[in-house]
C-alpha cells in the first residue's frame, strides 16, 4: 500500500514537473515569435512523388534568402527559420502541414506549394490564421480570384498571362501572316485553361491563325504515339504545348523519335529543369517561355544570385528557386517596412508596393497581390552553353512579354471574384 | 479509321502491352510463387529504371552498347536486392494475414521511394534509345519508331523464357507445385526457402526489365513506383492472379482498351482499365486465367 500511494505520488509530481515544463516551453516557443531570436517560416510543398523537383527547387530557393538573410542580421534583429515539409501532392496534407507549422512551430509566414489545388486550400486556411501566404510555384488565376484573401502573394505569372506571352510573340513575330496551329495539353483543369487562354489571346490580338489540331491525352499519358500521329497528319506549322516537367520530357523525346520537330515548331514550357534533363536530346529551334529564366536576366543581383546558387547547391537555379527566393525577399521586405511580422501589418505593408527583389523592383499590385512580373519567350539554342555546364539554354535575344501586356486589368479581376 | 491510324494505334498498344506484361509477370509471378501481394513492385521498376541511367553513365561505353550492357547488368542487381529483401523481410511475414503482408510491403514501397529520392535525387533523368535502334520508319504512311519494336521484342523473349523456365524445367515445375501443395514440396527435399527467394527475385528482376526497357522513352524520376504499380494490379487481376497467360492477355485487354479509349472516348480514357477490371470481377472475379479459391 505505501509502495503503491509513494508511486502514485511520484507519478504524480512527475507528471506535474513534466506539464509545468511544457507549458514553459509552450510558453517560450510562444513568445520566441514575438520577442525570442528567431523567426520562423514554413515552406509546404511536395517533396516526393513525380513532381518533386519542383518542390524541391523552390524550397532552395527559400532556405538560401533566409541564409542571406540571417548573413545581413536577419529581419528585425531575429534570424529566420525555416520549417518545411512534405505535401505528397494532397491538400489535405498540405493544410495539416500548414497548420502544424502555424499552430506549433508559430511560422509567421507560409510559402509554396506545387499544385495549385493545396495552394487554394493552404490559402483558405492561412486567411483565417491571419498568415501571409506566398505563391511561388503554383500559378492559378483562382488563387488571386475566387479563393484570394488579402494575405496571398502571387510572385508567379499565372495561367491566364503566360499562353497570352506566347500569342504575344507570335503576334509580333509573324505580323498578320497565316500560320497553323495545333494543341496538346493534358486533359485536367491546368492543361485546358491554359490552351483556353492561348487560343483567345490569339483572337484577342488579332493572329492570322488556324487551329489544325487539338489533343487532350490524360493527365500523366506515358505513351503518347497516336497522338503525335494525329498532330504530324495535321502537319501545323506551330504545337503549343501545356505540359511541364517531366510530362514535357517525355512528349519531346517521343515527338523526336516521330520526327515531329522537323516540319513543327513546338511551343512549351523549356525552362532550366527540363533543358538540363534532355541535356543533348534538347529540341534545338523549339520555343521555349519561362517565368524566370537566369540566363535573361542580366543585372548583377541575378548575376550574384545564380553564382551563390551553384556553389551552395552545385546547381543553376531554375525558375522555382528563383521565385522562392524572390518572394521571401518580399515578405522580409514588408515585415521591415511594417516593423512587425504580424500577417495584418504585412499583408498592408506589401500590397501596391514596389520591393526590391533578385528578379529586379517589381511592384505587387494592390487588387490581387501579383507581382507584376512579365514572362520571357525564346528558342532552345542549338549549341551547349559552356557557363551552364554545357546544357543548350535559349539563343539571344530573348523575348519579353511585359505584365501589362499579358495581365488581366484590375476590374477584370474584381469580374472574376464574382 | 484509316491503315495509317491502325498501324501507330498498333504499335502504341503492343508497346503498351510489353511493358505492362513484363512488370505484371513478376507481380503474378510471386503471388502465385509466395502467396504475396507486394506493394513494392513498382519501386523494383523505379530502380531499374534509375538504375539504367546510372549504369549506362557509369559503363561510360560509346554507341549503344552501354545501353545493352545495363538492361543485363541492371536486372541482375536487382534480383539480388529482391532477394536481400525476401530473406531479411518477408521471410518474417509469410503465412501471416494478408493485411499484415501488404502494410509490410507498402511501407517497403515508402522505404524505396524514399531511398530513391536520396540516392538519385527529384530531378528526372533521360536515356536515348541505342544508336541502331534509334530511329523510325514509315509504313503506309504510319511513323513507327525502331525502339518501340524493341520494347515488343523484350517482352516476347521474356515471355518466352517465362514460358520454358516454368513449362519445360525443373525449377518451373517446382515453382508451379509450390503453389498447389508448398507442405509436399517441402517433403520431397526441396529447399521451399530458397525456392521462395529465387522468385522473389525474379519478380525484382522482371520489372527491373520493364523499367529499364522503357527508359530510353519516358523522363525517368521519382513517382516511377506507384506510376506503374496501380497498372500492373489492374493487369493482374484481369489476367488473374498467378497467371503468366494471364498477365501476357491482361496487358493487352488493357492496353487496347486504354488506347483505343483515348482516341474514342478521350474523356474516360484513364477510367477504361478501372472499367475493365470491374466487369472481370463482377463475372469472373478469379480473372480470365486465374482459378477459383477452393
Amino acid at each position: 500500500m505505501r509502495l503503491t500511494r509513494t508511486s502514485l505520488a511520484l507519478a504524480a509530481t512527475a507528471a506535474l514537473l513534466a506539464s509545468a515544463s511544457g507549458c514553459a516551453g509552450s510558453a517560450a516557443s510562444a513568445s520566441s515569435a514575438a520577442s525570442g531570436s528567431t523567426v520562423t517560416i514554413g515552406e509546404s510543398t511536395t517533396l516526393s512523388g513525380s513532381i518533386a523537383s519542383l518542390g524541391q527547387t523552390g524550397l532552395q530557393g527559400v532556405q538560401l534568402a533566409a541564409a542571406d538573410l540571417n548573413a545581413h542580421g536577419g529581419v528585425l534583429g531575429r534570424k529566420i527559420k525555416v520549417v518545411s515539409a512534405d505535401d505528397a501532392v494532397t491538400p489535405a496534407t498540405g493544410v495539416a502541414n500548414v497548420r502544424t507549422m502555424v499552430d506549433g512551430d508559430h511560422a509567421v509566414a507560409v510559402f509554396g506549394p506545387v499544385a495549385s489545388s493545396i495552394a487554394s486550400a493552404e490559402e483558405q486556411f492561412t486567411s483565417a490564421q491571419h498568415i501571409p501566404i506566398f505563391f511561388h510555384t503554383s500559378n492559378d488565376i483562382g488563387l488571386t480570384t475566387t479563393t484570394f484573401s488579402k494575405y496571398a502573394f502571387q510572385i508567379v505569372p499565372n495561367t491566364v498571362m503566360e499562353p497570352r506571352a506566347v500569342a504575344d510573340y507570335l503576334a509580333k513575330t509573324f505580323a498578320g501572316k497565316p500560320v497553323t496551329i495545333a494543341t496538346f495539353a493534358p486533359n485536367y483543369s491546368f492543361g485546358t485553361d491554359t490552351v483556353a487562354s492561348f487560343i483567345q489571346a490569339l483572337k484577342d490580338l488579332h493572329v492570322n491563325y488556324k487551329l489544325v489540331k487539338q489533343e487532350f491525352p490524360p493527365l500523366g499519358a506515358t505513351d503518347i504515339g497516336p497522338y503525335l500521329a494525329a498532330i504530324e497528319s495535321a502537319q501545323p506549322q506551330f504545337l503549343f504545348n501545356a505540359q511541364f516537367g517531366g510530362d514535357l520530357v517525355t512528349f519531346t523525346k517521343q515527338a523526336q523519335s516521330y520526327a515531329l520537330f522537323t516540319r513543327t515548331q513546338v511551343i512549351a514550357m523549356y525552362d532550366y529543369s527540363v533543358l538540363q534533363t534532355l541535356g543533348s536530346g534538347a529540341p534545338a529551334g523549339a520555343i521555349g517561355f519561362d517565368r524566370a529564366p537566369f540566363w535573361a536576366g542580366s543585372s548583377s543581383a541575378m548575376q550574384a544570385f545564380v553564382t551563390e546558387f551553384h556553389a551552395t547547391y552545385g546547381d543553376d537555379p531554375s525558375e522555382w528557386a528563383i521565385l522562392g527566393y524572390a518572394s521571401v525577399q518580399q515578405w522580409a521586405w514588408a515585415a521591415t517596412q511594417a516593423k512587425s511580422f504580424s500577417g495584418d501589418a504585412v499583408s498592408a505593408a506589401l500590397s501596391g508596393a514596389t520591393p526590391p527583389t533578385v528578379l529586379g523592383d517589381q511592384q505587387v499590385r494592390a487588387c490581387d497581390h501579383q507581382t507584376e512580373l512579365p514572362e520571357y519567350v525564346g528558342t532552345v539554342s542549338a549549341r551547349p552553353d559552356p557557363s551552364a555546364g554545357g546544357i543548350p539554354l535559349w539563343n539571344t535575344p530573348v523575348f519579353v512579354a511585359p505584365f501589362s501586356d499579358i495581365s488581366d486589368s484590375c476590374a477584370q479581376m474584381q469580374e472574376l471574384r464574382k | 479509321m484509316n491503315i495509317e491510324t491502325v498501324i501507330t494505334e498498333s504499335v502504341s498498344i503492343l508497346t503498351d502491352a510489353s511493358t505492362l506484361f513484363i512488370v505484371s509477370a513478376g507481380l503474378t509471378l510471386v503471388f502465385g510463387g509466395l502467396r504475396l501481394i507486394n506493394m513494392a513492385h513498382g519501386s523494383f521498376y523505379m530502380i531499374g529504371a534509375l538504375g539504367t541511367t546510372t549504369a549506362v553513365a557509369a559503363f561510360g561505353i560509346g554507341g549503344s552498347a552501354g545501353f545493352w550492357l545495363a538492361l543485363l547488368v541492371v536486372p541482375v542487381a536487382v534480383a539480388a536486392l529482391g532477394a536481400g529483401v525476401e530473406v531479411t523481410v518477408l521471410r518474417r511475414i509469410y503465412g501471416k494475414e494478408d493485411l499484415a503482408q501488404l502494410l509490410a510491403t507498402f511501407a517497403l514501397l515508402l522505404v524505396f521511394g524514399d531511398l530513391g529520392l536520396r540516392l538519385w535525387g527529384s530531378d528526372d533523368r533521360t536515356l536515348s534509345p541505342p544508336g541502331a535502334v534509334g530511329g523510325r520508319f514509315h509504313l503506309d504512311g504510319a511513323v513507327i519508331p525502331q525502339y518501340n519494336l524493341v520494347v515488343i521484342a523484350v517482352a516476347a523473349v521474356v515471355g518466352a523464357g517465362l514460358w520454358l523456365l516454368l513449362g519445360r524445367t525443373t525449377v518451373g515445375w517446382r515453382i508451379r507445385a509450390a503453389t498447389e501443395d508448398p507442405e509436399s514440396l517441402a517433403v520431397g527435399g526441396t529447399n521451399l526457402a530458397l525456392l521462395r527467394t529465387g522468385v522473389f527475385a525474379l519478380g525484382a528482376a522482371l520489372a527491373a526489365i520493364g523499367g529499364a526497357a522503357i527508359a530510353p522513352l519516358e523522363a525517368v524520376g521519382p513517382g516511377l513506383d506507384t506510376q506503374i504499380i496501380v497498372s500492373a494490379f489492374i493487369v493482374t487481376v484481369v489476367g488473374g492472379l498467378g497467371s503468366i497467360q494471364g498477365a501476357a492477355l491482361g496487358a493487352l485487354v488493357i492496353a487496347t482498351v486504354e488506347t483505343l479509349g483515348t482516341l474514342w472516348v478521350p474523356s474516360y480514357a484513364s477510367s477504361a482499365g478501372y472499367i475493365v477490371m470491374i466487369l472481370v470481377l463482377a463475372v469472373r472475379p478469379w480473372g480470365l486465367f486465374g482459378t477459383p479459391e477452393r
